[in-house]
C-alpha cells in the first residue's frame, strides 16, 4: 500500500472506558473479523488481561477499510499496554503511530490513567481524536466530558466525536476521522531501509516474533537485516500483518506495521525501540531508545522449597514474552532458595506473580518490594541498591536517594480530606489540586516510590469506596533519610524481614512487625526476644514466652496411636523448620507475615 | 522393691492352654481392656467414646460384648483386665452378672489385677459386693475434684458427699486396691480449691491416685468456652499446681511412678502381679498393672466399641459407633476401624517415648531385649546426649530416664525419641490378622 493510504493509530482509554469494545467494532465494521468469528475482547488474548481489563502486550491489527471518498486505506491499529508501568514500551508503540484515538466515558470522565497516557501520546507528537464514549447511558453528561477534556488535557471538546461503542454508534465517523484526521505516514527519503522494533513476543514455532513499523524502504523475506543496538544481524524469514491472527504478507512497505520472524530463540536480542536496517548501507538510529530498566525488586521463592527448580523454570518461560522482567537466584535463611526479581512497577510485579500462579500453578511467596536506592557512599562512589541485604555498612554511607514519582490522583470531592491525609502519611507533597466538575477532584502530588508499593492504591479505593483513580510517572530521585530496619529474633537478623524505610516510619513498621511476629513464631522451651533494629539502635521488641512444660497428661492404651501420630506430625513439621538464632521457626510463620505485610 | 510379705502368683496353664502352647500357637495375650460406652452424661471435659444409654441398646451391647470376648478367648489370658469407660459401673447387676460369667466361661477371669472404673453416683453396696466377688479387685473412682462449684463446672454428675460415700461402700465391700482420679488446672479452679479436694481426697487414704491437668481435647464443649474465650490457660498455674501435687502426695506416702500416677508402696501389699519381660523395679507395689504394661509396650487386646489394642506387633481400633460394632459383632465379626504395623524401629521409638513418662524409666537390657535395638546405639545417640545436656535426661549404667524438669517435656522428648517410617505405617481395614483370629475356635 502507498503510504499515503495508511493509517497507523492507537487507542488511550482509562480502564472499563471502552477500548476494547470499541477495537472490536472497528474490527468488525472494516469487515477484518466476521461476526460469527467475534468473540468478546478479542485483542486481549490473556485472561489476566480480559479480566482486569488491561492490555499487558502490544497488539497490532490491520485493518482495510473503504472510505466514503471511494478509496480504501489500511488502517493499523496499534493496541498498547494501558500502564504506566510499561511507559516505555507505550511510548514505542505510540511513536510507530501518527495519531492516537482518546476514549473518555461519558459517565465517569477524564481519569488518572487517561492524563497520564495522554501526556504521553503528545510527547510524541500524535494527532489526538477525542472521543467520548457510552453515550447511550442514562448518567452520560456529555458537555461535562467536553468541559474536562478542555480544562484538564487542553484538547478542544468541540472536536469530539460522540460514540457508544456498544450500541454501534459514531463507528462510521470515527474511522472517517481516522482517515481524515491522521496523517499518512512520513515519506523518509533514505537510500536504505529502516523500522521501528515496538514489541516482540515469543513463539515455540516460529522463535521471537518481532513486531515492527517500517520507517523508510521495505522489508522482504531472505534480506539480511541487522538490529543496531543489540548488534544482531539476522535473515528475515517470515513477514506478514495481523487480522488479529497472524498472515504472511509478501513485504511490509515503508509506513506499515506487522511482524517479521527471524529464527531468533533468545528474546532478550531484541530490544523494544531497537532499529532495524541494511547491515551494508546503515540508517541512523531511530530516536527514543532506552534499556528497559526495572524499578522495583522483590523475592520470589516457592512455598515448597523443593519447588525450585520448576519455579525457575517457570519464570524462565514467561521471561520469554515479558523481556522486562528480570531475575537471578538468591538465597534466604527463612525461605531458602528464590529469585530477586525485577519490574517495571507494581502492575507488572503483581501481573508476573499472578500469572506465575495460575499459568504455571506455582505456590509461591513475594518478598517486601523494594525500589531502587541511589547510595553515595564517603568515597563518592555511587552505588544502586535494590535489596536492603546489600546495603553497605552506614558508616560508608554519605547519603541515601530515593525515587520519586509524580502521582495523579482523582478522588469524589468528598473523600479529599482522607485522601489528603493518605498522602501526607505516604510522605507525600500535594503540587497542585484541581476541581474537575462537580464531584470531582484532581491532586498531584511528589511521592516517594517506595510508600505506593504496598497499599496506595488499595487505601485510594477504599476510601473512596471504588471511585478514586491513581497513576504516577517517575520523577527522579532526592535524598532522603533511609535507615535500614532489622528484625532479630534472638539477636539474629531475619533477613526476609529487613527493609529500607524512612527514618519517621521506620519505629512503627518495628513494632508492627514484631507484634505479627509474636503471633506466628510457635514458643519454645526458652524465651525468645523479637527485636526490630536499626543498626545497634532497638526500636522494637516482643517477648514470647518460654515453655514451662509440654506433657499430655493422659496417656494409655487407646491414646499411644494418636499421641504418637501426633508427636510424628510435629517432627516432620520441624524439619521444614528455619533455626533462626537457635528459634525454630515454621516457614509458614514466615509466609503469614509476609503476607499480611 | 519388693519386699518378704509379697505373694507371687504364678499363672497356670490349663490343659487347653498347654496344649495351644504346644502347638505352636504363641503365647496367649497377658493384657485384656473392655471399653464400656456409656455415661448418664457427658463431661464437659471428655472426649472419650461415650452415649447416653438408651433402648435396650446396653442390653444389645453386653450380648456384642460377650460375642467378641468369645472371639478372642483362645487367644487371650489375662493378667490384668481393666474396665473404663464410659461408665463401667452404669451397668446393672445383671448385666455385669452376664459379662462377668461369659468371663469366668471364657477363662478370662482370675486375672490377678482386675480394674472396674466406677462413677461415685454408680457404686452401690450390692454392686460393688458382685464385682468383687467375680474377682475385681481395683477400682479406679472418677472423682475428678471435690468443690461443689467445679464438679459442676465440669458436668459432673456426682456430688462431693457421693464420693465419700462410696468410698465407704468399696471398702467395706472389701476392695483394698483404690484408685481416686483428680483434676487440677481447672478453670476456676484457685489454688486453695485445689489444696483443699488435695487434704479430702488424700484423707480418704486411697492405694492410688491418678491426676491430671485438664485437656482442652478438641468437640469437647470446655474446648469451645476456651476458644470462645470464656476463660484463659494459665501455664504457670497449671505449673505450680502440679508442684504442689508432687509436695503432698509425697507427704501422704504417695510414690510418682508417672507423669500424672502416684501409688503406696507397702510391704504388706497383696499379690505381686508379674508382668512378661518387665522389671518391676522402682514401680511401687501398687501401680496399675495394666497401665504399666502400656507404657511397656506389652500386648494388649481391647474389646468394645472404640477400644484400642495391639496384639502381635499390630495396632488395631474398633469402631467407635457402638450400632455398628454391634451389628459387626451379631455377625459373628470384629469390627476393627483401623490397623497399624510399625517397623521395627518405629515401634521402638515409640516404646521409648511411651516407657520414659514412667518415672523408673528404661532399663537399658530389657529394651534391647524387648524391642531388638538398643538405646545405646548409633540411632538414639544423639538425641540423648543432647536431652542429657538439656537436663531432660538421665543415664546411669543400668538405666536411661527423665529427671523431674523432663517429665514436664515428656511430649517434647517423646518427639525426638520417636522414628517415622519412611512410607506411612500399612493401614489395613479389616486386616488378616484379625481375620485369622476370628476363625479361631
Amino acid at each position: 500500500m502507498d503510504a499515503a493510504h495508511i493509517r497507523n493509530f492507537s487507542i488511550i482509554a482509562h480502564i472499563d472506558h471502552g477500548k476494547t469494545t470499541l477495537s472490536d467494532r472497528l474490527l468488525h465494521r472494516t469487515g477484518t473479523v466476521a461476526t460469527r468469528d467475534m468473540e468478546d475482547q478479542l485483542l486481549d488474548a490473556m485472561d489476566l488481561e480480559r479480566e482486569r481489563g488491561i492490555t499487558i502486550k502490544a497488539h497490532p491489527v490491520t485493518m482495510l477499510y473503504t472510505a466514503k471518498n471511494g478509496e480504501e486505506y489500511e488502517l493499523n491499529l496499534i493496541d498498547t499496554p494501558g500502564h504506566v508501568d510499561f511507559a516505555y514500551e507505550v511510548s514505542r508503540s505510540l511513536s510507530a503511530c501518527e495519531g492516537a484515538l482518546l476514549i473518555v466515558d461519558a459517565a465517569q470522565g477524564v481519569e488518572a490513567q487517561t492524563v497520564a497516557n495522554v501526556h504521553l501520546a503528545m510527547k510524541q507528537n500524535l494527532h489526538i481524536i477525542p472521543i467520548i464514549n457510552k453515550i447511550d447511558l442514562p448518567h452520560a453528561n456529555i458537555p461535562m466530558a467536553r468541559q474536562q477534556l478542555e480544562d484538564i488535557l487542553a484538547i478542544p471538546g468541540d472536536d469530539a466525536i460522540l460514540a457508544s461503542a456498544k450500541e454501534g454508534i459514531g463507528i462510521e465517523e470515527i474511522l472517517e476521522a481516522i482517515v481524515a484526521r491522521i496523517p499518512a505516514p512520513k515519506i523518509n527519503p533514505l537510500e536504505t531501509f529502516q523500522a521501528l522494533i515496538f514489541d516482540s513476543y515469543f513463539d515455540t514455532y516460529k522463535g521471537v516474533v518481532i513486531l515492527v513499523r517500517v520507517t523508510a524502504g521495505e522489508l522482504r523475506p531472505g534480506m539480511h537485516v541487522k538490529m543496531l543496538h543489540s548488534g544482531r544481524s539476522v535473515e528475515i524469514k517470515e513477514v506478514g500483518s495481523f487480522n488479529p491472527k497472524p498472515y504472511t504478507r509478501a513485504k511490509l512497505e515503508n509506513g506499515e506495521t506487522g511482524y517479521i520472524t527471524a529464527n531468533i530463540k533468545t528474546p532478550r536480542e531484541v530490544k523494544v525501540g531497537d532499529t532495524i536496517t541494511d547491515p551494508r548501507n546503515p540508517s541512523e538510529e531511530l530516536p527514543g531508545f532506552q534499556e528497559i530498566q526495572p524499578m522495583v525488586y522483590s523475592g520470589i521463592y516457592p512455598i515448597n522449597t523443593a519447588d525450585f527448580e520448576g519455579l525457575k523454570v517457570a519464570i524462565s518461560k514467561l521471561q520469554l514474552n515479558d523481556s522486562a522482567l528480570t531475575f537471578q537466584t538468591e538465597s534466604s535463611a527463612a525461605l531458602g532458595f528464590g529469585f530477586r526479581c525485577g519490574f517495571l512497577g507494581l502492575l507488572h510485579m503483581e501481573i508476573v506473580q499472578e500469572r506465575l500462579r495460575r499459568e504455571f500453578d506455582m505456590d509461591i511467596i513475594a518478598t517486601y518490594p523494594s525500589v531502587i536506592y541511589r547510595v553515595k557512599l564517603t568515597g563518592g562512589v555511587v552505588k544502586e541498591v535494590d535489596n536492603p541485604a546489600f546495603l553497605p555498612d552506614v558508616t560508608y554511607i554519605e547519603q541515601i536517594e530515593e525515587p520519586i514519582v509524580k502521582a495523579f490522583v482523582i478522588c469524589p470531592g468528598e473523600n479529599l480530606g482522607d485522601i489528603m491525609g493518605l498522602i501526607s502519611e505516604k510522605r507525600g507533597v500535594i503540587k497542585n489540586t484541581e476541581t474537575l466538575d462537580t464531584r470531582r477532584v484532581m491532586l498531584t502530588c511528589r511521592i516517594p516510590m517506595n510508600e505506593i508499593l504496598i497499599d496506595f492504591h488499595d487505601r485510594i479505593k477504599s476510601i473512596t469506596r471504588g471511585y478514586g483513580s491513581m497513576d504516577y510517572e517517575q520523577a527522579g530521585y532526592e535524598v532522603s533519610d533511609m535507615v535500614k530496619l532489622d528484625m532479630l529474633v534472638n539477636n539474629e537478623p531475619m533477613d526476609a524481614f529487613s527493609s529500607l524505610v524512612h527514618r519517621s516510619k521506620a519505629e512503627n513498621r518495628g513494632r508492627t512487625l514484631a507484634a505479627k511476629l509474636k503471633e506466628v513464631i510457635p514458643r519454645q522451651q526458652f524465651q525468645i526476644a523479637i527485636q526490630g533494629a536499626i543498626g545497634g539502635k532497638i526500636i522494637a521488641r516482643e517477648t514470647i514466652s518460654a515453655m514451662r512444660k509440654d506433657v499430655t497428661a493422659k496417656c494409655y492404651g487407646g491414646d499411644i496411636s494418636r499421641k504418637r501420630k501426633l508427636l510424628e506430625k510435629q517432627k516432620e513439621g520441624k524439619k521444614r523448620m528455619k533455626s533462626i538464632g537457635s528459634v525454630e521457626i515454621p516457614q509458614e510463620a514466615f509466609i503469614e507475615v509476609l503476607k499480611t505485610n | 522393691m519388693r519386699g518378704g510379705g509379697h505373694t507371687r502368683v504364678r499363672i497356670e496353664l490349663n490343659p487347653q492352654e498347654r496344649a495351644l502352647k504346644l502347638s505352636t500357637v504363641p503365647e496367649p495375650v497377658r493384657s485384656l481392656y473392655v471399653h464400656v460406652p456409656f455415661c448418664a452424661h457427658k463431661c464437659e471435659y471428655c472426649a472419650f467414646y461415650s452415649a447416653p444409654p438408651s433402648g435396650g441398646v446396653i442390653e444389645r451391647y453386653v450380648g456384642a460384648l460377650v460375642k467378641e470376648l468369645e472371639l478372642i478367648a483362645a487367644e487371650c489370658r489375662p493378667s490384668t483386665v481393666f474396665f473404663g469407660g464410659g461408665t463401667p459401673s452404669l451397668l446393672t447387676l445383671k448385666q455385669w452378672e452376664t459379662v462377668l460369667s461369659a468371663m469366668a466361661r471364657l477363662g478370662l477371669s482370675g486375672a490377678p489385677e482386675f480394674s472396674v472404673e466406677c462413677n461415685p453416683a454408680t457404686v452401690s453396696a450390692d454392686k460393688a459386693r458382685l464385682l468383687r466377688d467375680h474377682g475385681v479387685n481395683r477400682i479406679s473412682m472418677g472423682v475428678q475434684s471435690l468443690d461443689e462449684g467445679l464438679l459442676e463446672r465440669l458436668g459432673r454428675v456426682h456430688t462431693r458427699d457421693m464420693v465419700f460415700r462410696s468410698f465407704d461402700v468399696l471398702r467395706a465391700a472389701g476392695f483394698s486396691n483404690v484408685n481416686v482420679d483428680l483434676m487440677f488446672a481447672i478453670p476456676g479452679q484457685t489454688p486453695e480449691i485445689w489444696d483443699q479436694t488435695l487434704t479430702e481426697a488424700l484423707a480418704l487414704g486411697s492405694e492410688h491416685l491418678s491426676c491430671y491437668e485438664v485437656i482442652y481435647e478438641e468437640d469437647t464443649p470446655l474446648y469451645q468456652q476456651l476458644q470462645a474465650g470464656a476463660f484463659a490457660v494459665d501455664e504457670a498455674l497449671a505449673c505450680s499446681m502440679y508442684d504442689h501435687l508432687r509436695e503432698r502426695a509425697a507427704a501422704a506416702g504417695f510414690q510418682q511412678y508417672e507423669v500424672a500416677n502416684w501409688a503406696r508402696n507397702s510391704a504388706t501389699a497383696g499379690p505381686v502381679v508379674e508382668l512378661p519381660g518387665v522389671s518391676l523395679a522402682g514401680i511401687p507395689s501398687h501401680a496399675c498393672r495394666h497401665n504399666v504394661g502400656y507404657w511397656r509396650g506389652l500386648d494388649s487386646f481391647g474389646v468394645g466399641p472404640s477400644a484400642s489394642e495391639y496384639v502381635r506387633g499390630l495396632r488395631s481400633r474398633n469402631w467407635a459407633n457402638t450400632d455398628l460394632w454391634i451389628t459387626q459383632l451379631e455377625r459373628g465379626r470384629r469390627a476393627k476401624e483401623f490397623a497399624e504395623a510399625l517397623s521395627p524401629r518405629a515401634r521402638a521409638g515409640e516404646m521409648a517415648a511411651f516407657g520414659l513418662r514412667m518415672n523408673a524409666g528404661w532399663p537399658w537390657e530389657e529394651f534391647r531385649t524387648r524391642t531388638g535395638l538398643d538405646l545405646r546405639d548409633a540411632e538414639w545417640r544423639e538425641d540423648l546426649v543432647g536431652l542429657v545436656r538439656r537436663g531432660w535426661v538421665e543415664e546411669t549404667e543400668t538405666h536411661v530416664r527423665l529427671t523431674p524438669q523432663g517429665l514436664r517435656f515428656a511430649d517434647a522428648v517423646g518427639e525426638i525419641l520417636i522414628r517415622v517410617d519412611e512410607a506411612p505405617p500399612e493401614a489395613v481395614r479389616a486386616p488378616a490378622r484379625t481375620l485369622r483370629l476370628e476363625a479361631m475356635p
